[in-house]
């Protein structure tokens, strides 16, 4: 047994300071080791002569003094001021926050989390409608939500559109996040959502040309281009879109609506007060032919055929204003 | 706890700005702040001036106090702050280590004012006795003044270890350690008595 380590323990036990359990062992160590013994004797006569110097009463003067003493520097001491009780009383409440460190990270790990999912949903959010707004707004374009969990509203980019020859089915080639494919056919919903995105979104001019043809392609055929968005889209590419065939595509596109649609009506009209490119500019005037009595058409008729740089589209606007009566 | 009770309520009037309830508290701890500055300084004067600027700092910061710990090992722990900055700053004391003087420079006998109860006590021996006192004294003031701080709380103030350390800032453990060498040193100083 280490004498070094009993030594200690002896002078613990000498104060009253040693555990249970460890009074066994000493004391049987004791027994065994005058070491020990010698030791315990010696510390035992340091606490005899240790009380040989007392400690001893204050007198009552002295306390009596220094009571009076004391009593007169605290009336001398100024009040505190505002701001110190305001810092006494913040350190306190930071200390007591301190005091209760599983609070405090409850705390902090709740406002992570609330933070964190207030995120996410806020990106949520404007990515839906980042892609909502890819649609024209002028032409009052409503993105139509997508059935069968088709991820549209998730969809980048669309790399190809090709129809499967001597069928009615479509193949769409789109990324979402990593390149994915659809196939379907063009009565399909998912895959009509993706022709109009692919309309209006698609870098690829070729792209762009297969989407508007297809869907203008269903819309002379009547199917069904009423309840769904594919007359904006067309609308839309028809206005804005870079290549002349493309647009010529979705006039054509077009032409069943222009009597009935005066939202269509209006979009030809400005095709063909707009459109740099003289064979749309022509197609939109024999569209617009069978409303030649319409005022807002007579009107842009007439401005066509008196200011359009193309001297063939002003003679058929006048062609085309000659047949009306009214004019004459 | 019963005794705790109204010790707390006046700890809280006197955060309060009571007064009243600050001086209830002075009266129950002076006894033992003086007693504890006279022995460890032996000064009155030193004692005083101790008392004095442990219970105004007391009054300063009370409002810190968090019933964390007793209002007594907190009382404690600034007047042990003082007294070491005290003993650190007298590092030369005077010789005559059983006199301490009074407020008025008048020494004061440590050793002759207590009476010796025993049967068999005479002169003789009440002069042994006032020797012994003064070595004593001697040894406890070559001890570093942690180690005096420790040897005093223990030994003659009858603290815990595990209270010594919170006052002084330190573990138990430490405080233990600091007490074994503290008597090493003393039986060492005071082996030619024996």
């Amino acid at each position: 047994m280490n004498c070094d380590l009993m030594h200690e323990r002896l002078l613990a036990a000498a104060y009253g300071e040693l555990q249970d359990d460890l009074v066994h062992e000493l004391e049987r160590h004791m027994s065994d080791c005058p070491n020990c013994q010698a030791e315990e004797a010696q510390l035992q006569a340091l606490k005899l002569l240790a009380d040989a110097y007392p400690v001893l009463e204050p007198e009552p003067n002295l306390v009596a003094r220094s009571r009076m003493r004391l009593e007169e520097a605290l009336d001398a001491l100024p009040p505190l001021r505002w701001y110190e009780r305001m810092m006494q009383r913040a350190g306190n409440n930071i200390a007591r926050l301190q005091g209760m460190p599983v609070a405090a990270s409850l705390l902090v790990l709740i406002g992570a989390g609330a933070g964190g999912l207030g995120g996410f949903r806020m990106a949520e959010i404007r990515a839906a409608q980042a892609v909502n707004q890819t649609v024209p707004s002028a032409l009052g374009v409503q993105m139509q939500p997508m059935a069968n969990g088709t991820p549209a509203e998730e969809t980048i980019n669309i790399s190809s559109v090709v129809r499967q020859p001597n069928s009615g089915m479509v193949e769409v080639r789109y990324n979402h996040v990593v390149p994915e494919r659809i196939q379907g056919s063009l009565e399909d919903p998912a895959i009509r959502q993706l022709l109009m995105l692919a309309s209006e979104n698609s870098d690829s001019e070729g792209v762009r040309d297969d989407s508007v043809g297809l869907l203008a392609a269903e819309c002379r055929a009547g199917h069904g281009c009423q309840a769904t968005g594919i007359r904006d889209a067309l609308m839309a590419a028809l206005l804005y879109d870079r290549n002349v065939e493309v647009r010529r595509k979705a006039l054509e596109g077009l032409e069943p609506y222009v009597t009935q649609d005066v939202q269509v009506r209006d979009a030809v009209l400005e095709a063909l007060m707009n459109d740099p490119d003289p064979r749309i500019r022509t197609a939109a005037v024999n569209l617009l032919q069978p409303l030649e009595a319409d005022t807002s058409v007579r009107e842009v008729l007439y401005s066509v055929s008196n200011s359009d740089r193309n001297p063939h589209i002003r003679t058929v606007s006048r062609q085309v204003l000659s047949q009306v009566p009214e004019i004459q | 706890m019963q005794e705790r009770a109204p010790e707390m309520e006046l700890i809280r009037q006197a955060q309060g700005g009571s007064r009243a309830a600050f001086d209830a508290l002075v009266r129950q701890y002076e006894q033992q702040v003086l007693r504890l500055a006279l022995h460890l300084t032996g000064s009155e004067h030193d004692a005083e001036d101790i008392y004095q600027e442990a219970f105004l700092k007391a009054f300063r910061y009370l409002g810190n106090f968090r019933f964390e710990c007793s209002f007594y090992t907190w009382i404690y722990r600034i007047v042990t702050n003082l007294c070491l900055d005290q003993m650190r700053r007298r590092k030369t004391r005077r010789e005559d280590h059983a006199v301490v003087l009074d407020r008025s420079g008048d020494e004061i006998d440590l050793l002759a004012s207590v009476s010796d109860e025993r049967a068999f006590s005479n002169p003789a021996k009440e002069l042994d006795r006032k020797h012994m006192g003064e070595k004593i004294q001697s040894a406890l003031e070559k001890l570093t003044p942690r180690e005096r701080m420790v040897f005093e709380l223990k030994h003659y103030q009858g603290l815990r270890l595990r209270t010594i350390g919170e006052m002084l800032n330190t573990t138990e453990e430490t405080a233990k350690n600091t007490l074994f060498r503290a008597t090493k040193k003393l039986r060492t100083q005071l082996a030619e008595l024996r």
